[in-house]
C-alpha cells in the first residue's frame, strides 16, 4: 500500500483539524457554556487522534489523547473551562502543529519526545483525579493509557511480507548496542550478522544523525548509534545464547506463525475470523427484536461464511440454510446457526478488537472538492489574461477592414464575432477568478489568537469582533493582506487600547473592543479595523513629523487634525525609539501603506481623540487584470487606473477660474483644483478644447481630495494586464506601468498619485 | 466486481480503508457521513447496489447506527452486509452496532488483515477469500 499518499492526506487533514481546533478553543473561551461548540471541539480532537492511530506517531498521539481526555471532562461538565486550561490546550495544539510539520518533512516521527511528554503531562495535570470517578469510567479509561501487548513500534521496520509470513516460531528482535560498546571490544554489526537462522537484518540510527555543522562539531564518531532489527528462524534459546553478552540490549518479540494454507483448505486465520463473525451473527440474532432485513442480512452473511471458510459439514449446512423458510424468524435462524456453526471460539481465538478504549468522531469538513496546485490556476489566469488582451485586437481589425480595405460587411461580421468572443472571455475570466477567490476569514482566523495572547501579555482586556469574514477576494490579495493587518492589530493593541484603569477613568468599559469588518463595495473589498482606544494624538503627530523633518513647521501647523494624522503614513515617520513614546498609533504605518499599495489598494485612517481609531483598507477583488480609462493628450494615448477615477466631465473655458498660477473649477458645489496633463508630463503643447470650447477633465481621487486632470480627449475603458516598468524606466514614478494593447501598441499607464 | 462503500467522516480513514480494500482487488467508493451515503443510494437507485458497507460509528449529521437502521429499511439494498468500524471499543458500542443491524464490528484502526478478511468473508466468495487471504500474507 502506498503510504505516502495516506500520509499526505493525514497531514492535510491534521492541519485543517488543528486550525479548526484552535478556532474553537478561542470560541469556547468566550462561550464556555455552548455544549454544541464543545462537542464539535471534542469531535475534532477525536478525529485527529483517531487518524494518528493509523500511523506510528506516538508523541503526537500522546499529546492529542491527553487533550481529548481533558475535553471529554469539560464536555461532561466535570471540569470547568478556564484560561489555564485553554493555555495548556493551545500550547499542546501549537506543538502538535510543529509535529505535523516534522512529519511532513521527515515522513516519520521519533518515538521519544520530551516536549510532547511534558505537554501531555501538563494537560493530564489539569485532569481531576480519575480514580475519584465512578468505576465504569475508570475501567473505560484505564486500558487506553497502557494498551497491553501492543506490538513494539520497531516491528514495522521488518518487511511486511516477512512480518506476516514468517515460518513458525520465528523470532524478531531488536538489538540496541550501548553507545560505548566499541570501547568494550564489541562488534555489534558482526554479532548481529552471525546470529543463527538469520532471515532479515535491518539497521537504522538510534538517535538522529547530526544535521547541521554545529551539531556535527559536538558529534562523537566513536559512539555507537546503531539500532538493529533482526528476524531469525532459530529457536529463541539459541538466539539468547548468541546474544548472551548483551542481554539487556536486546528486545524480543515472537512472530505469530502463519503457515501457508494447504490447497483447498482455508487458512486457520481465515477460519478463526469466520468463526468469530459467525458468533457475532449469532449474537445479533439472539437479541430481543431483530428487524426482518437484519435477519436476511445475517442469513446472507452466514451463507458467505460457510462458503468462504468451510468446516466439516458446510455443504450439508448450506443446503439446510437454503431450505429455511422466508421470511425467517430471528430465533429460527439463531437456532440453526448454533447447530451448524464452527466450534465455539476459544479464548485464544478471540481477536483483541474489544480491548482498546477509544472513540471516533470527525470534523464536518467534507465537501466534494478538487484540490489543484495553485500554479495550475495561475497558468489559467495568465492565459485568460492574454486572451482578454488578444481579443481586443479584433475591433482594430474590423476598423482596418472597413477603412483600409473598404469591407464594410466584413467589418460588421468581425465586430459581431468580437462581441461573442468578448462575452465568453469575460465569463471565463470571471470563472477562473472565482476559483482563486478565498474568503477573507482565512486571514482573520489567526487574529483571535494574536489578540488573545498579546492582550494578556500587555495586561489589557480586549475583545475582537469580526464581521463579514465570508467576503471573498483573490488569493494573492488576501495573502498580501495578512501582514499589514497584523501590523495594524498590534498597533491597536499596543498603542490604541488603553490599560483597563485608564479606560475606566475615561468613562469607558474596562475591556477594549477591536472590530474588523470586511465587505464588498463594487469591485473592491473594503476592510475596516476600528478600535475604541485613545485615538491618534494629532498634535504629537505634527510635532513628530516636524522633528523628523518630514514637513516644514508652517505646513504642519496649517494641516487640519484629520490631515495631520495621515502623516503617520509617511516613510520615516516612525523609528524604533518612538514605539513606546507615541501614545497613539504610528509604528511603521508606512510599511502597511506600502504593502497595501503594492496590491493596488488604498489605506486611510480616521481618528477621534478619546474615542478610537479606524483604518480603512480598500483592495481590488483581483489584481490580474486592471481596468483603465484611455485618454489622449498632445496626440499620445495614456491609461489611467479606473479605480482612481471619480468622474469625467467637460468644463467650458469660461468656468475655469485662474488664481495666480493655480486653476480651479467648481463641480457640484466643490472647488476642484485643475492640473494640465501636458504640463505634468512636460509635453510642450497646450491642452486642446473641443469645438464648443470645452476642456476634457478627468477627476481623480487622491486620498481625501479630488483633483481634475485636464486632457485632450477621452477614449473608452479597456482591460489590460499591467506590466511594471523595467530597466532604465523603472525609476519613473509618474507611471504605474505599461500595457500591451490589442493593436500591438504599448499604452503607458499613469500613476496620478505620484504625478500630482 | 464487488463494490464497497466506505463511510467515514475522517478523510484519512476513508483513504486508509479504501486503500486496504482496493489493494485487495475491490472497487471502493466513499461517503463522508450517513446522510451523504443515503443520498448516494437514492441517487443510484436502479443500479447494481453496493455489495458491502464499511461504516464509521461517530459521524456528523447521521451516525453509523442511524445509517445502518435506514439501510435495513431500504428495498433492494437492505440485505447488504455492513462492517462497522469505530475506535469505541466499549462493549455497549459493539452491541449497539449489532443492534442497529451491522453484521460485524471492528475496532479502529482496523488491522489490514482483519478488515480484508472480514470483507472477504462477508462478500462470501471463496475465490476472493482465498486470494486476499494469500494477499494479506504476502
Amino acid at each position: 500500500m502506498n503510504t505516502t499518499e495516506l500520509l499526505d492526506q493525514f497531514v492535510t487533514e491534521a492541519r485543517e483539524g488543528l486550525e479548526a481546533i484552535g478556532e474553537r478553543l478561542l470560541e469556547v473561551e468566550r462561550n464556555p457554556a455552548d455544549a454544541a461548540l464543545l462537542n464539535d471541539l471534542f469531535r475534532l480532537v477525536h478525529t485527529l487522534k483517531g487518524n494518528c492511530g493509523l500511523f506510528e506517531f506516538k508523541p503526537l498521539e500522546r499529546v492529542v489523547h491527553a487533550g481529548e481526555d481533558l475535553l471529554d471532562r469539560v464536555r461532561q461538565g466535570k471540569l470547568p473551562y478556564g484560561p489555564e486550561l485553554a493555555d495548556a490546550l493551545l500550547d499542546a495544539m501549537d506543538y502538535s502543529a510543529e509535529l505535523i510539520d516534522r512529519i511532513e518533512r521527515e515522513q516519520r516521527l521519533d518515538t521519544a519526545d520530551a516536549r510532547a511528554d511534558a505537554l501531555a503531562k501538563a494537560l493530564r495535570a489539569l485532569l481531576p483525579d480519575t480514580p475519584a470517578l465512578d468505576g465504569s469510567e475508570q475501567t473505560a479509561h484505564a486500558p487506553a493509557a497502557a494498551p497491553p501487548q501492543e506490538p513494539p513500534a520497531w516491528l514495522t521496520r521488518i518487511p511486511a511480507n516477512l512480518a506476516t509470513n514468517a515460518p513458525a516460531g520465528a523470532t524478531a528482535l531488536r538489538y540496541l548496542p550501548e553507545p560505548d560498546c566499541f570501547f568494550k571490544g564489541e562488534d555489534p554489526w558482526r554479532l548481529a550478522l552471525t546470529a543463527p537462522g538469520l532471515l532479515h537484518a535491518g539497521v537504522a540510527e538510534n538517535a538522529p544523525w547530526p544535521q547541521d555543522a554545529a551539531a556535527l562539531a559536538d558529534w562523537d564518531c566513536y559512539r555507537c548509534n546503531l539500532d538493529i532489527v533482526l528476524v531469525s528462524a532459530a529457536a529463541k534459546a539459541e538466539l539468547e545464547q548468541h546474544f548472551r553478552c548483551v542481554p539487556e540490549q536486546v528486545e524480543w518479540h515472537g512472530l505469530a506463525a502463519v503457515p501457508q494454507p494447504a490447497a483447498g483448505e482455508a487458512p486457520p486465520a481465515l477460519r478463526e475470523r469466520a468463526s468469530a463473525i459467525w458468533h457475532e451473527q449469532l449474537a445479533l440474532l439472539s437479541r430481543p427484536s431483530v428487524a426482518p432485513h437484519s435477519v436476511e442480512a445475517a442469513r446472507r452473511a452466514l451463507r458467505g461464511l460457510l462458503c468462504a471458510a468451510p468446516w466439516a459439514d458446510s455443504e450439508a449446512a448450506m443446503a439446510t440454510l437454503d431450505a429455511l423458510p422466508r421470511p425467517l424468524e430471528a430465533a429460527a435462524l439463531a437456532a440453526w446457526a448454533s447447530v451448524h456453526g464452527p466450534a465455539p471460539r476459544t479464548a485464544a481465538a478471540v481477536p483483541d478488537d474489544s480491548r482498546r478504549t477509544e472513540e471516533s468522531t470527525g470534523g464536518e469538513r467534507t465537501q466534494r472538492v478538487l484540490k489543484v496546485g495553485q500554479e495550475k490556476v495561475d497558468r489559467l489566469m495568465d492565459l485568460i489574461g492574454e486572451m482578454v488582451v488578444a481579443k481586443n485586437g479584433l475591433p482594430y481589425l474590423a476598423q482596418r477592414a472597413e477603412t483600409t480595405f473598404g469591407q464594410r460587411e466584413l467589418a460588421r461580421e468581425i465586430k459581431a464575432q468580437y462581441g461573442v468572443i468578448h462575452r465568453i472571455a469575460e465569463d471565463m475570466q470571471r470563472a477562473i477568478m472565482e476559483v482563486r477567490m478565498l474568503p477573507v476569514g482565512v486571514v482573520f482566523q489567526r487574529f483571535g489568537r494574536l489578540v488573545r495572547d498579546l492582550s494578556r501579555r500587555l495586561g489589557k482586556e480586549v475583545q475582537l469582533l469580526v464581521e463579514g469574514e465570508d467576503t471573498e477576494a483573490d488569493k494573492n490579495v488576501i495573502e498580501a493582506l495578512a501582514d499589514p493587518l497584523i501590523h495594524i492589530l498590534r498597533n491597536s493593541l499596543d498603542h490604541g487600547i488603553e490599560q483597563p484603569a485608564q479606560r475606566l477613568a475615561a468613562g469607558k468599559p474596562a475591556h477594549g473592543t477591536i472590530r474588523i469588518t470586511a465587505r464588498q463595495e463594487g469591485d473592491r473589498v473594503v476592510i475596516e479595523i476600528a478600535d475604541d482606544g485613545a485615538g491618534v494624538n494629532a498634535a504629537r503627530v505634527r510635532a513628530k513629523a516636524v522633528e523628523r523633518g518630514l514637513v516644514p513647521e508652517d505646513r504642519a501647523a496649517a494641516l487640519s487634525d484629520e490631515q495631520a494624522v495621515q502623516l503617520i503614513f509617511l516613510p520615516g515617520f516612525s523609528t524604533a525609539d518612538t514605539v513606546s513614546d507615541l501614545s497613539g498609533r504610528g509604528v511603521g504605518m508606512d510599511v502597511v501603506r506600502t504593502a497595501v499599495e503594492r496590491v493596488n489598494g488604498q489605506v486611510t485612517l480616521s481618528s477621534r481623540p478619546g474615542l478610537g481609531t479606524s483604518l480603512r483598507l480598500s483592495l481590488p477583488l483581483s489584481m490580474a487584470v486592471s481596468n483603465v480609462m484611455v485618454i489622449e493628450s498632445a496626440g499620445r494615448r495614456f491609461g489611467v487606473p479606473m479605480d482612481l477615477i471619480v468622474e469625467t466631465v467637460r468644463v467650458h473655458g469660461d468656468d475655469i477660474h485662474h488664481f495666480k498660477q493655480a486653476r480651479t473649477t467648481v463641480l457640484r458645489g466643490r472647488i476642484v483644483p485643475l492640473r494640465e496633463l501636458n504640463d505634468l508630463l512636460a509635453l510642450d503643447a497646450p491642452q486642446r478644447a473641443n469645438d464648443d470650447g470645452e476642456l476634457a477633465v478627468l477627476v481623480v481621487r487622491l486620498g481625501a481630495e479630488n483633483v481634475g486632470l485636464v486632457v485632450d480627449q477621452f477614449h473608452g475603458a479597456s482591460d489590460i494586464i499591467l506590466k511594471p516598468l523595467e530597466g532604465v524606466l523603472a525609476g519613473m514614478t509618474g507611471f504605474a506601468g505599461t500595457a500591451l494593447m490589442g493593436d500591438g501598441g504599448v499604452l503607458m499607464i499613469l500613476n496620478p498619485k505620484e504625478l500630482l | 466486481m464487488n463494490r464497497i462503500l466506505v463511510i467515514d467522516d475522517a478523510a484519512t480513514v476513508r483513504l486508509y480503508h479504501r486503500k486496504l480494500l482496493g489493494d485487495a482487488g475491490w472497487h471502493t467508493e466513499e461517503a463522508s457521513n450517513g446522510v451523504e451515503a443515503l443520498e448516494r443510494l437514492h441517487a443510484e437507485a436502479g443500479q447494481a447496489p453496493f455489495d458491502l458497507y464499511v461504516v464509521d460509528v461517530n459521524m456528523p449529521k447521521l451516525d453509523g447506527y442511524g445509517f445502518v437502521r435506514e439501510l435495513r429499511r431500504l428495498p433492494l439494498v437492505h440485505q447488504a452486509p455492513v462492517v462497522m468500524v469505530s475506535t469505541e471499543a466499549q462493549a455497549r458500542d459493539a452491541s449497539a452496532a449489532l443492534d442497529a443491524g451491522a453484521n460485524v464490528y471492528l475496532v479502529k484502526p482496523a488491522r489490514p488483515g482483519a478488515l480484508v478478511l472480514t470483507a472477504a468473508l462477508l462478500l462470501g466468495a471463496r475465490e476472493i477469500a482465498r486470494t486476499t487471504a494469500q494477499g494479506v500474507q504476502r
